[in-house]
């Protein structure tokens, strides 16, 4: 206590100096789990990308020879480049549905009183708090081919054969839509609640009717709002492993699966490297493009 | 051309609005004057339709829109943050109401620099409301309810959110813009000199009700209650009682003995309990040099001076009469503290009884 009380008024006794003296103490308390973030994330990482430009021989990574020839495996080898694309529409899909779904859940939200928003938002967390094996196999009792949903139409004579409910892109893209959508939801209804209501009343006041006051003004003001929740939306998409491993199965896989599948199955750690790498720069994209649109639309 | 019939408003056991009774006219500059929370505002989002009244009944032009929805009353509200639509430029600020509206574009170009010239803001249509000054943002505000011609003008203190000097320029400016309109007007206000320098009539509301209504000057010089009194400005209250008759008026006997006359017709019977305010530059403290011949219109009494404060243009007197405290507020311009002992001077008129 009488530490920090004196590295608190540190700076007051030597104000000409202040600016030029580093206060030690926070440095000393970070540096721990900076140390930690180092040893067991940076370098890893480092080693990976290192490992990505390297090529694979029999006896493992052939350390002393560079090569590009694992990023154009990746990106051209029909195989991997089906994968590639399943992976990117799949995230645009779950992304745009998100951003389809999010106004009218959002609004209904926010009109109601405070007691009952809270509530209302904690079904829509639940399925963060459901580990995500468990949420899987709920999807499967439904949607699988003796899940509920075939099994009532089924019943009731409106169709012969079980639907591809699961097991294909429909299947990732409806848990990953599930999980997920929570993101985009939160941020756009905690810019409605921020939103100044005068505005709303000023639009209404000077003749506009509900659709016209969420199309100019509620929409407009939390499309910042919506394009930060996208990007974390869209980022787990992305990466999500377990989501598309139980509900593709092995026809459906994404570049998480086939990272893992690369790396530990086929143990071809520079391919695997360099399919980790195309994941983590696509990561960057949808950062990047909602950065974009952002500054198009909001000043 | 406005008018509210017995209109009450409660949040909970919270009673906001106690029967309200009120009419604007055509053409108006009425005023809502009261301290906050009195329920003033309550009052006016009430009229825009952006709160319902429990009961009563608000009427525009004759026709009762206490049940009309917010976006077709015809009516204005500039915001007291204003409300500008951050995403929006000045134009398209100013221009809302009118493509509402549905007028054609061409008009509601010319129209909406119409609008910005009357405000006095040429030449800014491109900008975003964060690029504004508070001044800028309040003419912004300002043209973009009156663009679309209301029938009627609701401002909830327009100008609070403004320093001193550009709230006194936008007071002059916002009479103008008024008058050169015509729109009658309904403002909200705690601020006094605004409401007296802008209305033709004002309302001031205590705890909910409407204590009194009249002009700016029948408010300030004849306040029907000590808090109007109080709250319009400075006051000596004193108590005592009535006694009968006087040539032209009656007079009241101060609880300390003081006999004050007061001009007008009695409505109280000889006896009765009652409170005479007098405004502190109402009295008027003869000169040192040559004490002047006093008319039988006035209270002459003899004071003491315990104490002047310098304020500029005003001097504030403590002064005493007897034992009886009083509050004088003189010309700063020539004031003399010496000698203490002096005659003092109150219209008659000056001195109003309430009950």
């Amino acid at each position: 206590m009488s530490l920090l009380l004196e590295a608190a008024r540190q700076p007051d006794r030597t104000a000409g100096r202040a600016r030029r003296a580093i206060d030690w103490l926070p440095v000393a308390l970070l540096l721990p789990l900076f140390a930690l973030f180092v040893v067991w994330y940076v370098a890893p990482l480092f080693g990976t990308v290192l490992n990505s430009f390297h090529p694979h021989g029999l006896s493992g990574i052939r350390t002393d020879e560079w090569t590009l020839e694992n990023y154009l495996e990746i990106t051209t080898d029909p195989y991997y480049r089906t994968i590639l694309i399943r992976t990117l529409s799949i995230t645009a899909a779950v992304a745009i549905a998100s951003a389809v779904f999010v106004y009218p859940v959002a609004l209904f939200i926010d009109r109601q009183k405070p007691s009952v928003q809270t509530y209302l938002l904690l079904i829509y967390i639940t399925p963060w708090l459901v580990n995500v094996t468990v949420k899987a196999f709920g999807w499967v009792l439904l949607l699988g081919p003796g899940g509920i949903i075939n099994t009532a139409l089924r019943s009731l004579g409106l169709i012969e054969r079980p639907l591809p409910l699961m097991f294909n892109e429909f299947g990732v893209f409806i848990g990953l839509f599930h999980a997920q959508f929570i993101f985009v939801l939160l941020p756009v209804w905690a810019a409605m609640q921020g939103l100044d209501k005068n505005v709303v009343y000023a639009a209404a006041n000077l003749g506009a009717g509900q659709a016209t006051i969420i199309r100019r003004i509620i929409v407009p003001l939390t499309l910042p709002a919506l394009a930060a929740g996208l990007i974390i939306n869209m980022t787990m998409s992305l990466s999500a492993f377990t989501t598309p491993a139980l509900l593709g199965g092995a026809r459906t896989k994404v570049l998480s699966n086939l990272s893992h599948e690369i790396n530990l199955v086929q143990l071809n750690w520079p391919l695997g490297a360099a399919a980790g790498v195309v994941l983590l720069a696509l990561t960057f994209v949808p950062i990047l493009l909602v950065r974009a649109l952002g500054r198009s639309r909001i000043t | 051309m406005l008018e509210l019939r017995g209109v009450n408003k409660a949040y909970g056991s919270n009673h906001v609005v106690r029967d309200v009774d009120l009419n604007v006219e055509q053409g108006e500059f009425f005023s809502l004057l009261g301290p906050s929370g009195c329920g003033k505002t309550t009052i006016l989002r009430m009229i825009a339709g952006i709160v319902a009244p429990d009961s009563g009944a608000i009427l525009l032009a004759g026709t009762e829109v206490t049940e009309a929805p917010i976006n077709k009353r015809d009516l204005t509200l500039v915001f007291q943050n204003y409300a500008l639509f951050p995403h929006m430029t000045v134009a398209d600020n100013v221009a809302f109401g009118l493509t509402m509206r549905g007028v054609p574009r061409a008009e509601i170009q010319r129209r909406v620099r119409e609008a910005l010239d009357v405000v006095k803001l040429p030449g800014l249509d491109g900008r975003k409301p964060s690029q504004l000054s508070g001044g800028q943002q309040q003419r912004v505000a300002l043209a973009r309810a009156i663009v679309v011609r209301p029938r009627l003008l609701l401002l909830d203190e327009p100008l609070s959110n403004l320093d001193a000097a550009l709230r006194d320029q936008m007071r002059w400016h916002l009479k103008e813009v008024q008058q050169q309109t015509g729109i009658t007007t309904v403002l909200v206000t705690h601020d006094i000199q605004e409401a007296f320098a802008l209305s033709d009539r004002i309302a001031v509301m205590n705890a909910g009700r409407i204590e009194q209504i009249g002009s700016p000057h029948d408010i300030y010089t004849r306040p029907t209650s000590s808090f109007i009194a109080a709250f319009t400005g400075d006051i000596n209250l004193l108590e005592g009682a009535v006694e009968g008759d006087e040539a032209g008026g009656f007079a009241v006997r101060l609880n300390d003995g003081l006999r004050v006359l007061v001009s007008g017709e009695v409505r109280h019977q000889a006896g009765a309990r009652a409170k005479l305010l007098i405004r502190p530059e109402a009295i008027a403290l003869a000169s040192p040099v040559e004490p002047d011949g006093h008319t039988r219109d006035e209270n002459v009494f003899e004071a003491r001076i315990d104490d002047a404060t310098f304020l500029g243009a005003q001097v504030r007197v403590s002064l005493r009469v007897g034992d009886l405290p009083l509050i004088a507020s003189v010309p700063g311009h020539g004031f003399e503290p010496y000698p203490a002992s002096r005659t003092i001077s109150i219209p008659r008129a000056a001195c109003v009884l309430i009950a």
